[in-house]
């Protein structure tokens, strides 16, 4: 518990300061206030690709060893993904409709492919609960974890392959094209999303785990002895 | 049985098992042949821009009727048959690899005749290429579709609302496919080549391949 408050601490000392540090970069001269969001929505887009590659990783390690933690692990990270994913779509579309005039546009790849991931893994959540076996569940949503992650370099490359309405990259092996001040409140607050989904997650396996002992405690006698199956019997 | 000889197997099985239900044909291509019909009616459109639609709501249909030919239930196992596989030895890949092929026989007939369907109904002004281009298309379309509804299938094995379930992993996935597809009579239209979305369509279909045949295994135990 005092581990969670700490992390959370340190999450709440760095967002302060990367939002003390977004609200006293110059605007930019085109888009105005408006370029501010970027401190959010940059972040939030970066955390959910770190959640979903964690997800990917959790979930390989869940097939090959078999544990509990690395389900615990998958399951959470696909949460807070979905949850910044769903921050950056909401900042990315209030910015879009400030600076292109339009707050979504069918023909940007960028924004379709980024909205198809968040289906993708509301899918992976809405498989988990429907599957009551832990480990049935463990096994089905680590598959889909491993086929899901496909997409996210599709996600992050798309501005790449078709040129349309959403940037480039702005920072690039050769440089950055943003100003300094901008840059720098930019990355703090990439950390300090960072540090906040360290805290998301820690906080949320602890409460996996907590409902997974609630779960052991109302089982009855009995419940633990499995009738064979043909799928565990070996030299088939 | 040799790998190969096991998935033809899978694939006649599954064939004959549909060519006695009929679902694709008698079931799932009159219900997207209605909905080509009911577009139209439902936005009250000219006769011209129903033509310049046609090919978009065709690949629409295409994709939402097409994960109802993955997903048919007549492609879906009983646990007796499973472990009855299980026990004469049937490799996982091969299963995954014969149901593949059965469903992108069938999901390419049920898209050509839908496609025809459309051309009559829309009467949309579509270049001499685009035959040809149709064909590769819709056979890429069908292996990597078929591929996903295969995968999502199996992982949703035995749950109770697993055709809606299925169908809401299967649909953000096959955005590459629709897109890929779709511009290639686009391109055509254009004038342009279609060399890019059909590397598109044969990259997101090979990459569904090696997942299916390396997860073949786990998914065996998934749905168990």
């Amino acid at each position: 518990m005092i581990r969670i408050r700490v992390l959370f601490g340190l999450a709440a000392l760095s967002t302060l300061l990367g939002l003390w540090l977004a609200f006293t970069a110059p605007p930019d001269a085109l888009q105005g206030e408006y370029s501010r969001l970027i401190n959010i929505h940059v972040p939030s887009l970066w955390l959910a690709f770190l959640a979903f590659g964690v997800t990917a990783f959790g979930s390989v390690m869940w097939l090959i060893r078999k544990r509990p933690r690395w389900d615990r692990l998958a399951a959470a990270s696909v949460e807070v993904g979905v949850l910044f994913t769903g921050i950056g779509l909401v900042t990315g579309m209030i910015w879009g409709q400030a600076v292109w005039g339009t707050a979504w546009d069918w023909g940007d790849p960028r924004l379709a492919s980024t909205a198809v991931m968040f289906f993708v893994y509301l899918g992976y959540m809405a498989l988990r609960s429907a599957v009551e076996d832990p480990v049935a569940k463990a096994r089905r949503s680590a598959i889909l974890g491993v086929i899901a992650v496909v997409q996210v370099p599709l996600v992050y490359f798309s501005v790449n392959m078709f040129r349309t309405l959403h940037q480039t990259q702005s920072i690039r092996p050769d440089g950055s094209t943003m100003p300094d001040e901008m840059l720098i409140a930019m990355l703090v607050n990439v950390v300090a999303f960072t540090v906040l989904y360290v805290a998301l997650m820690a906080a949320r396996i602890d409460v996996a785990k907590a409902e997974e002992a609630a779960k052991g405690e109302e089982m009855l006698a009995g419940d633990a002895v499995k009738p064979p199956r043909i799928s565990e019997v070996k030299d088939v | 049985m040799s790998f190969w000889s096991q998935a033809w197997e899978i694939a006649r099985v599954d064939l004959s098992v549909e060519r006695r239900v009929g679902e694709t044909m008698r079931v799932v291509l009159p219900f997207a042949v209605v909905s080509l019909i009911v577009f139209p009616v439902a936005l009250g459109l000219q006769v011209s821009f129903v033509a310049q639609i046609g090919p978009a709501v065709f690949w629409a249909l295409g994709v939402l009727f097409g994960m109802q030919v993955a997903l048919r239930q007549s492609a879906a196992d009983s646990p007796e048959r499973r472990d009855l596989q299980a026990l004469v030895g049937v490799d996982p890949a091969a299963r995954f690899v014969g149901r593949t092929i059965s469903g992108v026989v069938l999901t390419f007939a049920f898209l050509i005749a839908l496609f025809i369907a459309m051309v009559v109904l829309y009467g949309p002004s579509l270049p001499s290429a685009s035959v040809p281009a149709l064909l590769l298309s819709s056979s890429l379309f069908a292996v990597g579709l078929t591929e996903l509804g295969t995968l999502a299938g199996e992982v949703t094995t035995g749950l109770r609302n697993r055709n809606a379930l299925a169908s809401l992993i299967v649909a953000p996935l096959a955005l590459p496919l629709v897109i890929g597809a779709s511009q290639t009579l686009e391109a055509l239209v254009r004038d342009e080549s279609i060399l890019p979305w059909v590397l598109l369509m044969t990259a997101s279909g090979l990459a569904l391949a090696v997942a299916g045949v390396a997860l073949a295994r786990p998914l065996e135990e998934a749905a168990r």
